[in-house]
C-alpha cells in the first residue's frame, strides 16, 4: 500500500496526461480541471459486498419496472402507491415517450446509484441516476495506472479485477442491439465527461460518434465514417440529455442531437441507452417512493435503505420538517450535481423563516432528509492521512441479467467541513476495491 | 353530420437555398369519434426519405430528410371529412393534461384572471363555457402583437393576441380550476390559415371549445393534432443548413359539400 501512496504524484501526472479531466461551466465559461485522485482506496469486504450487490440489483430491477409501468399501464398510480402528482408533474416525465417500450423492456441500462456508508457501516441510498450517469471511466483508468505503478499492491491484496467494465458495457449494449453497429454518441470535447466518452468507446470497441456523424434515413439510424461510407446503427449509447437528443421531438433549438432519431427508436429500429424519459424515475421526489416500488413490483422487502426522507407535500411530514428544519438537509427536486442542496444548520434565523415559507408555498418542489452521520474515509493530504466525507457511485448494468460492477466511483470532498462530494463542485476521487474474500 | 372538403397547403421558400434538411410535419388529420377522414391526395417534398409515424399523443407525423440544396419545401393534404357536431369523445384521461405545461404555467396573471371570474358555478363544462365567454369579452383578437413564443401569462398582460393565445389562456385557466384541458390544432370552415382551440375533459370524454370565436366545436371544424400546448402540436419543425431567409405561405380551404 505504501508503495502505491508513494507513487500518487506519478499516477496523477499520468491521469493528466491521459486527459482525465472534468469540465465545468461556471458563469458561462468552460473550464477543464483535473479530477484529483487519492491513492487510498475505499475497501469493501466480501461480506459487505454481497448484500450491497443484492440490494442494488433489486433496486434497479424495480426502477426499470416502474419506468415501464409509467409509460404504459400506470398501474402503480392507479393503485394509489405513488400520487399522480409526483409522476406526471415531474419535468422528467416525457409524454413524447408515452406508450414506447424499448427493446427487451429495459429503460435504465446503466444506472449510477449513489450511496453513503454510515458510521455503523450500513449503506444508505442517496440518489438514483438513471439518465446518463457518468464516472465509471475514472476508477477504470485509475486502476489501470495504479496496477502499472505498483503491481505488488494488487498481488498482495485479493481485489476483484474491475477492468471488465467495457465488456459489461458492450454486453449490455449488444443485448438490446436492433441490428447494426454499436455507437457511443458524444456532444464533443466541450462536454464535462468527454474523456469518459472517448475512453469507453476505445475500450469497448464501440464507434465514437459526434451527433453530426449520425443521420436518419427511412426510419433507420446511420453512422457516416470518415470515408463517407454509411453503416446502420443498432444501438446507441448517447451521452447527451433527452432534451437535446432530437430537435424534431424535444428542444427544437438544439444544435446537437440527431433529427428524427426518436422515430427510429419508436419503430424499434434502434436501441437508445439509456431510454429517453428515465428522468421520471430518478427525480428526487420519486426517490421517496422507491422502497414502496420494490414492495409493489417485486413483493420483496428493500435490502438497502433510503436516507430518512420527508416530503413536505404530506402534511405530517411538512409539520416535522418545519419543526426540525435546522437539523435537516433540503433538496430542490429539479436540481442535480450538488446544486440546490441546503443544510438547515447553515441558515440564519431569517433564512430559516424564508425557507419555511417556501416549503409551505412550493411543497412539491423540495424533499428534506436527515443528515446522515457519514463514515469518513481517509485521504492523503501531503504525507498525512485526514478524514473526509465520501460517497460511492455504484454502477448497475441491466442486460440479459442485472449486474453490479464490482467497483465504483468513490468521490470525496476536499474541504474538511464540506458534505458535497460532486465532481462538479471540485471534489476528488478514489478507486473502490471489492475484495474477493 | 356534415361533409367538408378540405385543402391544406404550405410552401416555404428559402433564399439562398438550404441543404441537409430534416423535418417533422403534422398536417394530416386522423379519424376520431367526431370525424372520419378520407385522404384524396397528399405529399411532402422534396424528400430523399419520408416516413409516417405517430407521436406520443397519437398525432400523425411525416418525418423526412432532404440532403441536396433546395429553395422550396412544401406539403399538401386534400381530402374529405365527415364531421359530427359537438361530440363528447369518450376516452380515458391521461393525467398529463391536468398539469401546467410550458406555455400554460400557473403564473400570477393566470391566477388573478381566474379570481376575477369567480365564483363559477355548474359542472366542468358549464364552468369552462363561462371562462370562454369571459375571455371572449375581455380579450381582443389582434394579429401581430404576440408570437409563437408568447405564454398564457404574457398574453393576459397584453390583453390581446390570436387563436394560439386564446387557447393557451383558456387551458391555463381550466387546469388551474382543476379541469383537464388540451390544445388542438386544426382547420375551420372557410379560407385562411390553421386554427387553434381547446378540448376540455368532463364526463369521461373530451369536448371542444373555441374561445377565439366563443363557440362550441361543431361540424365545421377538422382536427389535426392535440397536445399539452402549442409546442406539442407544431405543424412543421425543421432543421437545415444554410445562411438563408425563409418565407412561408399557408393556404387552408374548407368548404361544405353535398
Amino acid at each position: 500500500m505504501q508503495n502505491l501512496i508513494d507513487r500518487t504524484a506519478e499516477i496523477n501526472k499520468m491521469l493528466a496526461r491521459y486527459g482525465v479531466k472534468f469540465g465545468i461551466y461556471k458563469n458561462n465559461v468552460f473550464k477543464e480541471q483535473l479530477f484529483p485522485f487519492d491513492p487510498l482506496p475505499r475497501i469493501i469486504t466480501k461480506e459487505e459486498y454481497i448484500p450491497l450487490e443484492k440490494g442494488l440489483i433489486q433496486r434497479v430491477d424495480a426502477l426499470n419496472l416502474f419506468l415501464k409501468d409509467v409509460y404504459t399501464d400506470k398501474q402503480i398510480v392507479k393503485d394509489g402507491v405513488i400520487p399522480e402528482d409526483f409522476v406526471f408533474s415531474s419535468s422528467g416525465y416525457l409524454p413524447e415517450c408515452e406508450g414506447m417500450v424499448p427493446p427487451k423492456g429495459i429503460y435504465s441500462h446503466i444506472s449510477g446509484i449513489d450511496l453513503v456508508q454510515a458510521k455503523d457501516k450500513s449503506w444508505y441510498i442517496l440518489e438514483d441516476n438513471l439518465r446518463i450517469p457518468s464516472g465509471a471511466s475514472y476508477p477504470l483508468i485509475a486502476r489501470e495506472l495504479c496496477r502499472r505503478a505498483s503491481p505488488q499492491t494488487y498481488q498482495s491484496n485479493r481485489i476483484i479485477d474491475n477492468r471488465n467494465y467495457h465488456k459489461l458495457l458492450r454486453d449490455t449494449m449488444e443485448n438490446v442491439n436492433c441490428g447494426g453497429i454499436p455507437v457511443i454518441m458524444t456532444p464533443g470535447r466541450y462536454n464535462a465527461a468527454y474523456f469518459e466518452h472517448s475512453y469507453l468507446a476505445e475500450r469497448s470497441g464501440c464507434v465514437l460518434a459526434m451527433c453530426s456523424d449520425l443521420f436518419v434515413n427511412e426510419n433507420v439510424l446511420y453512422y457516416r465514417d470518415y470515408k463517407g461510407e454509411k453503416m446502420r446503427v443498432g444501438v446507441i449509447y448517447r451521452r447527451i440529455s433527452d432534451e437535446y437528443l432530437d430537435p424534431m421531438t424535444f428542444n427544437s433549438e438544439s444544435l446537437i442531437g440527431v433529427p428524427n432519431i426518436m422515430d427510429v427508436y419508436r419503430a424499434g429500429n434502434v436501441a437508445i441507452v439509456n431510454a429517453p424519459g428515465n428522468g421520471v424515475a430518478d427525480d428526487k421526489g420519486i426517490y421517496y417512493f422507491v422502497p414502496k416500488m420494490i414492495r409493489y413490483y417485486l413483493n420483496e422487502e428493500p435490502i438497502l435503505k433510503n436516507a430518512p426522507t420527508y416530503l413536505p407535500f404530506y402534511e405530517e411530514d411538512r409539520k416535522y420538517v418545519l419543526d426540525n428544519l435546522e437539523k435537516l438537509v433540503i433538496k430542490d427536486v429539479a436540481e442535480a450535481g450538488g446544486y440546490g442542496v441546503i443544510f438547515g444548520r447553515d441558515l440564519t434565523k431569517e433564512q430559516l423563516e424564508n425557507m419555511k415559507q417556501l416549503l409551505i408555498r412550493e411543497s412539491r418542489r423540495f424533499i428534506a432528509q436527515e443528515v446522515i452521520d457519514f463514515l469518513d474515509l481517509d485521504i492523503m493530504e501531503g504525507n498525512e492521512r485526514v478524514p473526509r466525507k465520501a460517497d460511492l457511485r455504484a454502477f448497475v448494468l441491466s442486460g440479459e441479467t442485472t449486474k453490479v460492477w464490482a467497483s465504483g466511483l468513490t468521490r470525496f470532498s476536499r474541504q474538511a467541513d464540506s458534505f458535497v462530494v460532486n465532481s462538479s463542485q471540485g471534489g476528488g476521487f478514489k478507486d473502490t476495491w471489492v475484495l474477493s474474500q | 353530420m356534415r361533409k367538408l372538403k378540405f385543402h391544406y397547403r404550405t410552401v416555404m421558400r428559402f433564399d439562398p437555398p438550404v441543404c441537409r434538411h430534416s423535418y417533422a410535419v403534422r398536417c394530416v388529420p386522423v379519424d376520431t369519434q367526431a370525424q372520419k377522414i378520407q385522404i384524396e391526395s397528399r405529399y411532402v417534398k422534396p424528400a430523399d426519405s419520408l416516413n409516417e409515424t405517430v407521436d406520443g399523443f397519437g398525432n400523425h407525423r411525416y418525418v423526412g430528410y432532404c440532403q441536396g440544396y433546395h429553395s422550396e419545401f412544401e406539403y399538401e393534404v386534400r381530402g374529405v371529412a365527415e364531421v359530427e357536431s359537438m361530440v363528447l369523445q369518450k376516452e380515458a384521461l391521461h393525467p398529463i393534461f391536468k398539469y401546467p405545461s410550458k406555455f400554460t404555467k400557473h403564473e400570477p396573471e393566470v391566477v388573478e384572471l381566474y379570481r376575477k371570474m369567480c365564483p363559477l358555478e355548474g359542472d366542468e363544462l358549464q364552468r369552462a363555457v363561462f371562462m370562454m365567454n369571459y375571455l371572449y369579452e375581455h380579450f381582443e383578437y389582434v394579429p401581430g402583437v404576440t408570437n409563437i413564443d408568447t405564454t398564457a401569462a404574457e398574453a393576459i398582460r397584453l390583453g390581446k393576441g390570436v387563436c394560439q393565445d386564446y387557447a393557451h389562456i383558456m387551458i391555463a385557466l381550466c387546469r388551474f380550476a382543476r379541469i383537464p384541458a388540451r390544445y388542438v390544432v386544426g382547420m375551420m370552415i372557410g379560407e385562411g390559415a390553421t386554427h387553434a382551440w381547446v378540448e376540455i375533459y368532463y364526463n369521461h370524454g373530451w369536448y371542444g371549445l373555441d374561445p377565439t370565436n366563443n363557440l362550441h366545436v361543431d361540424d365545421y371544424y377538422i382536427k389535426i393534432a392535440h397536445g399539452r400546448d402549442y409546442e406539442d402540436c407544431v405543424v412543421d419543425r425543421g432543421r437545415f443548413y444554410g445562411p438563408t431567409t425563409q418565407h412561408q405561405e399557408v393556404y387552408v380551404q374548407v368548404e361544405e359539400i353535398e
